[in-house]
């Protein structure tokens, strides 16, 4: 890798036509994305600053930023902010690890690989749906089947665990679901970005004798560091947007104890109908993730992009 | 010595077929669960503890769930729906991976910090603006209405992934050809696409699966029953008071099927992967 | 912006192709009037199948030149519809709303008055039921005509409370509170609540004679802390607290659903709808159910009414074939049909029939002629909920029941402004 790059002379010309090709591969598909994506965002923001009447031709009433004020004010958008990061701070690192431990173990070849890969996809293209009442009927307190395990066969515990009924329990049991749906996810990147790590760096590493999990940091771990902060990346948006599972087994409660911001978010759009109100929750969430997804992007930056 | 390392590499294979083995377990049991919910009569009502074999196994529920409604329509519509909205946002989103990754241009930035911020906002709050979008697009209850609205909201996803897997092509590469002449529509065609196939087939899978799942938008811009697609055909099975979940749970592995089709066929690709050996250590 | 100007330009093209197409489409069926309906009957029972195969061909049959389109939409995404709906001024002709949304409806000015639009109207409203047709009324209008109705009576297992050693269900609400001390002796809850919504605890509140707010809807404060309702709330938390219902009010996961507990024998009875009988039968045929009204206290037996409305958008340019369809829904064949296929009919007129389609229907209908709509007002969701966390504060024990309620009466004065 450490092989100097020839050198090639760019002429002015050489450049414009770069430049000019990659905007032609850019355009087709980022004026899609400018109008189906953008253009919903720019109107969605605009919303969050109305007092925003559904009805076309009934006036809006400009409030500025009065809806963001409010949510600070909040206590129960604070309390969602807070569950939200718990549920992040637990299901990224558990899916990461879990899901790299799968891609390694089926890195190399084995009987059944294919089939391994598969079943371990299953739980990402089973409805979320179907999941959540799955999990909801595991962690019932009085008659569920985890409870039915840990207390009445196994007695780890001296009394049922009210899961869902209270405000810790209920995110680890949200998490614990999270994680066990994700898992495939980021096993199938991971596994793509391996099959990428040449085998000759796999082998001379073998070579040298060196203890294995030294040898997966130095060659694998390494190579596939910008797929890694890739899966970072995504699994933290896709923590933060949670929503589906929530809505389904705790529908926030019970007293608001569990809510998330996108079920927070769609009481007060779309059973509330204050879109304005809601619209500025998404924005503050999006804010919030911006923050850390660009944060972490700079933190996996390898040495040679931050250089260019 | 030999003998030893030869027995080590089988402890090591036996090991990694325990762990593998569990952890199928446990990924598939809700997955068991739901099937065998399904082949029984009237299941209103989940069990616990959990009855993996029923008493009275019945297919039932799947003749009733592909023959009510038009569940068949429903399923030729997702299908139609998820392969145009794959091919498509494959393709415009490789291409837009290609030009942020291989290439420096005034504004890459920008748009880089664009699709980020698309991937995060939520999409719920989006679905007023983009129906009055829709609206005046006259993509309104049609299954185009579908395919402009995923294709764009797969894009954003699709590019992030792809572009970290093409800055690790091996630059090495590009200027070779560039040495021999190749303009960057050959780069793309000849070179990047062919070595970026686990990545491709995973953008393919995801997108696939997202398109063949999603529920909220088709409900939103579809008004005519023949035009629904399957994840609205499931869930007209849960009922105001009570939900057949036999029949739900029938319906939701059908629907299944096609997806594990599209990873079984597109993983091989992880395999065939990158030519080894086209980069020197 | 020059991207928005090029897609406009194509959308004028598009739309003139489109509407040049549907007008020569409309020269070959000018007779036809094509009726859009939206609702949310159940796909997996008889409801959809009856709608489609029964009662809109025999509509189109007797009525040539009417097309009825029914949209058959998952009930718990009906809202979310209608909404997106109103924003994109792209509702149908009818729909079959929930009773609770019409006032919401209304106020966002997308329905017609149908008591200014239909010129028979008084004629179909004095056949219905008054309980279901109040659900219809905001700010001196009529918006819609009730379509099916339903209303919740205490469902028990007979073979529990024999099990329990009662020889009768509890018709007051002193006997509610003993026989809740008989059944923990023997290991079983009287009374399984699943919430504490204003469908779960209004019952008691109302039979206690106590109210949610003033009989003009505009306040909550001296009504829902006043001392029945608070009361009321009150005998429960103290059930509760004895360990005589079931955490399942508070918190849904905390045990078993009503359904599975009553089966399972660890439950006597719920508050419950018509569609249980039905339930029951199909999934648990070995477990018996059967119904009484709900205990009696110092106000009566009173319950609430549920159901869906059927109205018609005020954008809907077939206004005139809407109503017909809308008439037929409402004669006498049609809520027989529907009544078969589990809905309950809104005709008076039905309690003579009705229990020959189903004996269990005559517990509904006894029910039904005192029991009451929830606040008619379109922010009702809001002050559901506000009594949902309130009341259940009242169980939790983080507040008085008093308090619980004092403060929820707060909050809901300021949404009915």
């Amino acid at each position: 890798m450490s092989a100097l790059r020839p050198r090639f002379r760019t002429t002015n010309v050489r450049r414009r036509k770069e430049v000019t090709a990659a905007y032609l591969f850019l355009a087709p598909g980022f004026l899609l994305f400018a109008l189906v994506i953008l253009y919903p965002i720019a109107r969605a923001f605009q919303i969050s600053l109305y007092n925003w009447s559904l009805v076309p031709g009934q006036a809006s009433r400009f409030l500025g930023l009065h809806n963001y004020n409010r949510a600070i004010h909040d206590p129960i958008f604070w309390r969602a902010l807070e569950n939200t990061g718990f549920y992040m701070a637990v299901t990224v690192p558990g899916q990461i690890i879990l899901g790299l431990a799968a891609a390694v173990l089926l890195d190399a070849w084995l009987p059944g690989r294919g089939l391994f890969r598969t079943l371990f996809y299953i739980p990402v293209v089973t409805s979320w749906v179907v999941v959540s009442l799955l999990f909801q009927y595991l962690f019932i307190t009085d008659g569920g089947l985890i409870n039915w395990i840990i207390h009445d066969n196994l007695h780890v515990v001296g009394h049922n665990i009210d899961w869902l009924g209270s405000r810790w329990t209920a995110m680890l049991a949200l998490s614990i679901l999270g994680i066990w749906k994700g898992v495939g996810w980021a096993m199938v990147i991971f596994l793509a970005a391996l099959q990428g790590v040449p085998v000759e760096l796999k082998e001379a590493a073998a070579v040298d004798g060196a203890k294995a999990w030294a040898r997966f940091r130095a060659v694998s771990l390494s190579a596939i560091r910008p797929v890694i902060a890739f899966v970072t990346v995504m699994l933290v948006i896709g923590s933060f947007n949670v929503f589906i599972s929530v809505f389904l087994m705790t529908q926030g409660g019970p007293l608001d104890e569990t809510q998330v911001i996108l079920t927070y978010m769609y009481r007060w759009a779309f059973s509330y109908l204050d879109f304005g109100y809601g619209s500025a929750l998404s924005f503050i969430l999006t804010l919030i993730v911006f923050v850390f997804a660009v944060g972490q992007l700079r933190l996996f930056r390898r040495p040679s992009e931050a250089r260019s | 010595m030999v003998v030893g390392s030869r027995r080590r590499t089988r402890l090591v294979l036996g090991g990694r077929l325990t762990v593998l083995s569990f952890g199928a377990v446990v990924m598939m049991l809700p997955f068991v669960y739901m099937l065998a919910t399904s082949f029984k009569p009237n299941a209103l009502v989940l069990e616990i503890p959990p009855q993996f074999f029923p008493h009275h196994p019945t297919t039932t529920n799947y003749t009733d769930a592909w023959t009510s409604n038009q569940f068949g329509h429903y399923f030729f519509n997702s299908l139609w729906v998820a392969v145009v909205t794959t091919v498509a946002a494959v393709l415009l989103s490789a291409m837009m991976a290609y030009a942020l990754a291989r290439f420096r241009f005034p504004g890459r930035t920008v748009a880089f910090g664009l699709i980020l911020i698309g991937l995060m906002v939520p999409g719920m709050m989006m679905l007023i603006p983009q129906f009055l979008l829709a609206k005046k697009l006259l993509l309104l209850n049609s299954l185009w209405g579908l395919v402009v609205f995923y294709t764009g909201g797969n894009l954003a996803l699709n590019t992030f992934l792809l572009r970290s897997f093409f800055q690790d092509l091996p630059h090495e590469l590009d200027e070779a050809m560039v040495v021999d002449g190749g303009g960057p529509w050959t780069r793309f065609w000849r070179l990047v696409l062919p070595l970026s196939r686990p990545a491709l087939a995973v953008v393919a899978i995801f997108t696939f699966l997202a398109s063949w799942d999603e529920f909220t938008w088709a409900l939103t811009i579809i008004n005519d029953p023949s035009k629904y697609t399957l994840p609205i055909g499931i869930a007209l099975f849960q009922g105001q008071h009570s939900t057949s979940w036999g029949l739900v749970f029938a319906a939701s592995a059908i629907a299944i099927g096609p997806v594990i089709a599209i990873f079984a066929v597109f993983q091989r690709q992880f395999v065939s992967g990158i030519a080894t050996g086209a980069v020197k250590a | 912006m020059r991207v928005r100007r090029v897609i406009a330009f194509a959308c004028v093209g598009a739309a003139v192709a489109v509407t040049a197409a549907t007008a020569s489409a409309h020269v070959d069926r000018a007779h036809t009037t094509t009726v859009t309906f939206w609702d949310a009957y159940s796909a997996g029972g008889g409801e959809v199948k009856t709608l489609e195969s029964v009662v809109i061909p025999g509509f189109e049959k007797t009525h040539p030149g009417i097309v009825v389109k029914d949209v058959t939409i998952p009930y718990n995404d009906l809202h979310q519809k209608l909404i997106t709906g109103v924003a994109g001024g792209q509702l149908p002709d009818l729909v079959r709303s929930d009773i609770i949304w019409v006032p919401e409806l209304a106020n966002l000015g997308v329905l017609a008055p149908l008591d200014k639009a239909m010129p028979d109207f008084k004629k179909y409203a004095s056949r219905v039921f008054p309980g279901p047709l109040a659900t219809n009324y905001w700010r001196g209008h009529y918006y819609g005509l009730p379509l099916d109705t339903n209303t919740r009576i205490f469902n028990y297992n007979p073979a529990a409370l024999s099990a329990i050693g009662a020889s009768g269900p509890p018709r007051t609400f002193a006997q509610l509170v003993s026989l809740s001390a008989q059944a923990k002796a023997k290991g079983y809850d009287l009374y399984a609540e699943s919430g504490t919504s204003c469908w779960n605890v209004c019952p008691w509140i109302w039979s206690n004679g106590g109210t949610i707010t003033n009989s003009t809807y505009t306040k909550a404060t001296g009504y829902l802390n006043g001392p029945k309702s608070v009361a009321a709330i009150q005998m429960l938390v103290d059930l509760y607290k004895a360990g005589e219902m079931p955490g399942i009010i508070i918190n849904s996961n905390a045990g078993l659903g009503t359904y599975d507990g009553i089966n399972q024998n660890k439950y006597v009875g719920t508050l419950d709808g018509p569609w249980m009988d039905a339930i029951f039968s199909a999934a648990y045929p070995k477990t018996q159910i059967t119904g009484s009204l709900v205990p009696a206290g110092p106000g009566g037996s009173v319950s609430v009414v549920g159901g869906e409305d059927i109205v018609m958008t005020s954008a809907s340019k077939n206004k005139s074939a809407a109503l017909t369809f809308l008439r037929y829904m409402l004669g006498y064949g049609t809520q027989a049909q529907m009544a078969l296929a589990g809905q309950m009919p809104v005709l008076k007129s039905s309690a003579k029939w009705l229990t020959r389609v189903h004996p269990y229907y005559a517990t509904y209908v006894k029910q039904l002629a005192t029991a009451r709509p929830r606040t008619p007002t379109p922010k009702w969701t809001q002050i559901d909920q506000v009594i949902t966390t309130d009341v259940a504060k009242a169980f939790q024990g983080s507040e008085s029941a008093q308090q619980a309620l004092t403060d929820a009466a707060q909050q809901i004065d300021g949404l009915l402004k």
